[in-house]
């Protein structure tokens, strides 16, 4: 059998880890989650595609096109999570499921960012964990195709 | 700190689960529910102490003695969630590492759930994965407070 795959697509700015707001984000780059991820995807037998965008429309091409190679989807906005009624639309409009992730707690931080157009047409959401987020996201969406 | 002891914590009408509103909450009871979590804390190796009230002030008092006595706490506040200042207020206080849990992504239903109070007082939230959502917190736990970029 095909090994199930996923997607891991990370929004504006997110190429930037490691060099800015080190407090609110740590001080590990997206290739140290991306590596990190590769690594609890082979443990769980599945495999991950990581992707970085800072275009929203890139995003929203990419999404389109997802369900016709993976199982699910994890994404982690950005800032794009506050106000990005196409992305929502865009992942609403996917046949195969979605989990939104944030490394840092969103509440804890200013008022805008404690509401997310997407999670409500997401599976769930993880955020508060660092680098974290993503591996939870990853078990999350393989437990949930498996059972 | 190596995590010894980790209280897993339901709020109100959680003692209803698999016998209320099955197609939001799952069809497993809280005691299938705790059995799993305690599956897991034996594989990660950890004590867990569960409980559940529907009392806000019983919960307040239980988190008071998790100081000292736990490493860290997983809660779903069911309800209290979304109106508790004293359990926000409570977890503020405690000073120990708190993830917050949901069965059901809270943000698909009723706009007075999209808000939590304690989110902002708890290390992250997990929500929307069933009662897989515990397990994830649990596993979140373990890893607060060695530095979770470094997991």
């Amino acid at each position: 059998m095909m090994k199930k795959k996923f997607l891991v697509i990370s929004g504006p700015n997110l190429n930037l880890l490691g060099t800015r707001k080190v407090s609110i984000y740590k001080d590990g780059s997206l290739e140290d989650i991306h590596l990190g991820l590769e690594k609890r995807a082979r443990e769980l037998d599945v495999l991950v595609d990581c992707l970085q965008f800072n275009s929203e429309g890139d995003i929203i091409d990419t999404l389109q096109k997802a369900p016709e190679d993976y199982a699910g989807v994890i994404i982690n906005p950005g800032a794009l999570a506050h106000y990005s009624y196409a992305l929502r639309s865009a992942i609403g409009a996917m046949l195969v499921p979605c989990v939104e992730v944030f490394i840092s707690n969103v509440h804890a931080r200013e008022e805008f960012r404690h509401k997310s157009v997407i999670a409500a047409v997401c599976v769930g959401v993880v955020g508060g964990f660092g680098k974290k987020s993503y591996i939870l996201a990853l078990e999350a969406l393989v437990n949930l195709v498996n059972t | 700190m190596d995590y010894g002891r980790i209280a897993v914590v339901h709020g109100p009408n959680l003692n209803m689960l698999g016998k209320r509103e099955i197609g939001i909450y799952g069809g497993k009871t809280l005691d299938q529910i705790n059995a799993d979590v305690a599956a897991e804390a034996l594989r990660l190796g950890v004590q867990l102490d569960f409980y559940q009230a529907n009392s806000e002030g019983a919960l307040v008092d239980y988190l008071h003695g998790c100081l000292g006595r736990v490493d860290g706490v997983v809660i779903n506040a069911g309800a209290y969630t979304h109106y508790s200042v004293a359990l926000r207020d409570a977890i503020g206080a405690i000073k120990i590492p708190v993830i917050e849990v949901h069965i059901s992504n809270i943000y698909k239903r009723e706009p007075f759930r999209h808000v939590s109070m304690i989110a902002p007082v708890c290390v992250g939230q997990i929500c929307g994965f069933g009662s897989h959502s515990y397990v994830l917190g649990l596993r979140a736990l373990m890893e607060t407070t060695t530095d979770p970029w470094l997991a």
